[in-house]
């Protein structure tokens, strides 16, 4: 992990420095003076050479300095402070009900296969996965903030502003895993040993949930795992939509920027989740199928 | 035994799952009461404004921004002020003069006046944050004007004068951005101004999550007691669709800016109030008058006589704008009215014949990848082809862009022929709406220039209407530096844009200054 969190930091580090646009002419403004943008420059550490920036941005993230934000003049872990943990939540959040509803329908849609439970469920699928993100926020804060009153139409200041958004975005997960489960299942219920199973005289509620479903699980694990990689992210659509203070937008606006710092640190922790991620997501599949561990 | 683990495990993490999300979220809802950001926040007591960016800082010494500034105005004050035309008023100080030779400003201060931290306000107050913006050298936004101090004399407890070593006609603003913050915030802890400012202002400091809200309540001890709101939350909301939404359920009394699109479905809602301030936003096409075919006068007059402006604020603005008929909107201060350049294609073909180019030529525009530029970028592309001016649009990201532009170092090296741009100053400022954009000196990297217009005339007036305090002389020069620039077409002089807000019909004393900035000095809720 070490050894790939260090080439990731070079990476960032310089692909951040090539995007074009000079922050010290974005920080002065339009009106700014040569002189001033040189001032600015030096001070922003921005005239060394990018060998002597890239030792000091190491050397400061090993003492956990994570710099200061060019455009804010704030620490960036204090910018990340209020951001990080309602992206947390509404991660999970999202992933909680899209997994829980993925796969209950991508069941049901399996077991009832061309009967009635099954077009219900795949046009629910087709439905969140086609519904854009901005949109379905959009209406969905028409329904039940406008109309309704039931919920606020942004912030993250309780558990009832993250309802909304976490539909809107877990709504497209759900119906990804729903997919996936109900393809995956269909091809597990036609294995010999369901067969076998079924032969021996096991119940339907035996085969399904214990012998087929956890057979089916591995790309769903696959898929579930790297949506969840891309939620810690942050999305910059819902975080608009639902003036949510997250991550995504956080990097967008830094981009637009050139805010440095900030785009560097915010990559290197989306790094870190994904390897974490990626980590929990390979212990899971030795949970679900064996052969995995003992292979490795 | 393996497969019950397996069920077991997943159980257990997805009920985590959602426990953590359920815990999490109560955590953060134990204040829930106090804030008033959820769908049942009629609480009379607080005001509520949605804008539509993030706040950048509180540090009013370092922060430029229209957003941080209106929040920055309700907590903090300077020795001057602004009136709702934007016209400079005194504040902290009761009465203030200016010397002839505009180098002595002297001020007399309000007494009575306390910090939010009971520290007192007087002139060794003011001395303390004016060498804050003079000496630090990371307050690098504002250090203009104040570079050119050279004392600051404490008179009394109540007296100060501020000398400059050479004139600088934007000073007078500069005084009203340059909010006097607590000595013993400064003194102490310095890096907490950017997060907890303390001033002088009509409401205090509560608190700031960053991307989320920052609230400010009401200061009992104000200097000019009236009845206003107990509290205000401001919040970022950067979908149009979600502030309207919020105006419209009461969870916010106040949005800036209203989205064109949606005035129609608000004005027709009887709890809301719409509000059209004619802004300092100048909306205009630079044209590169050192380029060839741009360099001969006639050219540009042509383009602005092709150029239909009415059609361009009904098209581009949706309707809402004003004519630019001067190269200052007309809020800015010596703003004198200029005769325009009315659409007429047969002058415009005239023109383009005396000049030798009857058949037209290729050109090209500029500007950023906004919606909103290149509606406006198309426009000018399909009016110049009527008197023959192929356009070909480029747009670039800002950062991109403002590399292509600032990135000549000569005249010789700019590639930019038009550039579509804006261009906002404080409507006491006339130097700043002025000087960076036609004084020879301001060719990029030196300003903004981007025109490279160069008339003798305008940069001896410029540089000697800078060195006087005079208004009536003032007034006199910059007349005639708008009708001298206004004649030479370097610009396509587009539009002023209209500033539109929204607020619930309970609201009183808010106002839109034409900067876009939200004074709440009197707010209340009827």
């Amino acid at each position: 992990m070490i050894p790939i969190l260090f080439i990731v930091s070079i990476l960032i580090f310089f692909f951040t420095h090539l995007i074009p646009g000079d922050p010290a002419r974005l920080v002065a403004g339009k009106d700014a003076t040569l002189e001033e943008v040189n001032i600015i420059r030096a001070e922003l550490g921005l005239d060394k050479p990018i060998w002597d920036q890239y030792i000091t941005y190491m050397s400061n993230l090993f003492q956990g300095d994570l710099g200061t934000s060019l455009k804010t003049g704030l620490p960036v872990s204090e910018m990340f402070a209020d951001r990080f943990m309602p992206s947390i939540y509404l991660t999970f959040m999202s992933m909680g009900w899209a997994l829980l509803l993925g796969l209950l329908i991508g069941t049901l849609s399996a077991v009832f296969k061309n009967k009635w439970p099954d077009y219900l469920g795949m046009v629910t699928a087709v439905s969140g996965i086609s519904m854009p993100g901005f949109w379905l926020g959009l209406i969905l804060i028409q329904i039940f903030s406008v109309q309704l009153g039931w919920f606020p139409t942004g912030g993250a200041e309780s558990w009832k502003s993250y309802i909304l958004p976490s539909l809107t975005l877990g709504a497209g997960i759900m119906s990804m895993l729903a997919r996936f489960t109900r393809s995956s299942l269909l091809e597990t219920l036609r294995a010999d040993f369901i067969r076998t199973g079924r032969a021996k005289g096991l119940k339907e509620s035996v085969v399904i949930p214990k012998h087929a479903l956890r057979n089916s699980l591995i790309p769903v694990v696959t898929i579930a795992g790297l949506q969840f990689g891309f939620l810690l992210g942050g999305s910059v659509v819902v975080e608009t939509v639902f003036s949510f203070p997250g991550m995504g937008r956080l990097l967008i606006d830094s981009i637009a920027f050139r805010d440095y710092p900030v785009i560097q640190a915010e990559m290197l922790l989306f790094s870190i989740e994904f390897i974490l991620v990626n980590l929990i997501v390979d212990i899971m599949y030795s949970m679900l199928n064996p052969k995995i561990r003992y292979a490795s | 035994m393996q497969r019950v683990n397996v069920w077991k495990m997943l159980f257990i993490v997805l009920v985590s799952l959602v426990l953590m999300a359920g815990c999490s979220s109560k955590e953060s809802g134990t204040d829930e009461k106090e804030k008033s950001g959820s769908a049942s926040s009629n609480n009379e007591e607080e005001l509520v404004i949605a804008v539509n960016e993030n706040f950048i800082s509180m540090d009013p010494h370092n922060t430029g921004d229209t957003n941080s500034n209106s929040v920055q105005t309700a907590m903090l004050e300077g020795l001057l002020g602004s009136d709702e035309e934007g016209q400079i008023i005194p504040q902290l100080a009761e009465e203030y003069s200016v010397s002839d030779n505009a180098l002595e400003y002297s001020f007399k201060l309000r007494q009575g006046v306390t910090f939010h931290d009971g520290e007192p306000f007087n002139a060794e107050a003011v001395k303390i944050s004016f060498e804050r913006i003079m000496n630090d050298e990371s307050l690098r936004l504002n250090s203009r004007g104040f570079n050119l101090i050279t004392s600051i004399d404490v008179i009394d407890d109540y007296q100060i004068k501020v000398t400059l070593k050479e004139p600088y006609a934007g000073m007078l603003t500069r005084f009203v951005s340059a909010k006097i913050l607590s000595p013993k915030l400064v003194n102490d802890s310095a890096s907490d101004i950017g997060k907890t400012p303390v001033g002088t202002g009509p409401f205090k400091f509560v608190e700031w999550v960053q991307g989320d809200h920052l609230t400010v309540e009401r200061f009992d001890d104000y200097w000019k007691k009236a009845d206003r709101v107990k509290k205000i939350t401001y919040k970022p909301v950067p979908e149009n669709g979600s502030r309207v939404a919020m105006l419209k359920t009461g969870e916010a009394h106040v949005i800036y800016p209203a989205p064109v699109q949606n005035l129609k479905e608000l004005e027709s809602n009887s709890d809301v109030e719409i509000h059209k301030i004619p802004s300092t936003i100048a909306r205009y096409v630079s044209i590169n008058t050192m380029k060839e075919p741009y360099d001969d006068v006639r050219i540009r007059q042509a383009i602005n006589y092709a150029v239909n402006k009415e059609a361009f604020i009904s098209v581009v603005n949706s309707g809402y704008g004003l004519p630019l008929d001067s190269i200052i909107p007309s809020k800015t201060q010596f703003y004198s009215k200029q005769e325009t350049y009315d659409h007429n294609i047969e002058k415009a073909k005239e023109l383009m014949k005396e000049a030798g180019f009857e058949d037209g030529f290729k050109a090209e525009i500029w500007g950023n990848t906004n919606s909103d530029t290149l509606k406006g970028m198309q426009f000018i592309q399909q009016q110049l082809k009527e008197i023959g001016i192929t356009v070909e649009i480029k747009s670039m990201e800002e950062g991109t862009l403002s590399d292509e532009i600032y990135g000549a170092q000569t005249p010789e090296e700019a590639k930019v022929q038009m550039w579509y741009v804006s261009w906002s100053a404080y409507p006491s400022d006339t130097t700043n709406a002025t000087k960076p954009l036609f004084s020879s000196s301001s060719f990029p990297p030196d300003g903004a220039n981007t025109a490279y217009y160069k008339n003798n005339d305008v940069d001896k007036w410029i540089t000697e209407v800078n060195q006087t305090a005079d208004p009536d002389k003032q007034a006199e020069i910059y007349s005639k530096i708008q009708s001298t620039i206004y004649k030479d077409a370097p610009w396509i002089f587009l539009g002023v844009d209209e500033i539109l807000a929204g607020s619930r019909s309970n609201v009183e004393g808010v106002f839109i200054s034409p900067t876009g900035g939200i004074n709440v000095t009197d707010a209340n809720l009827k």
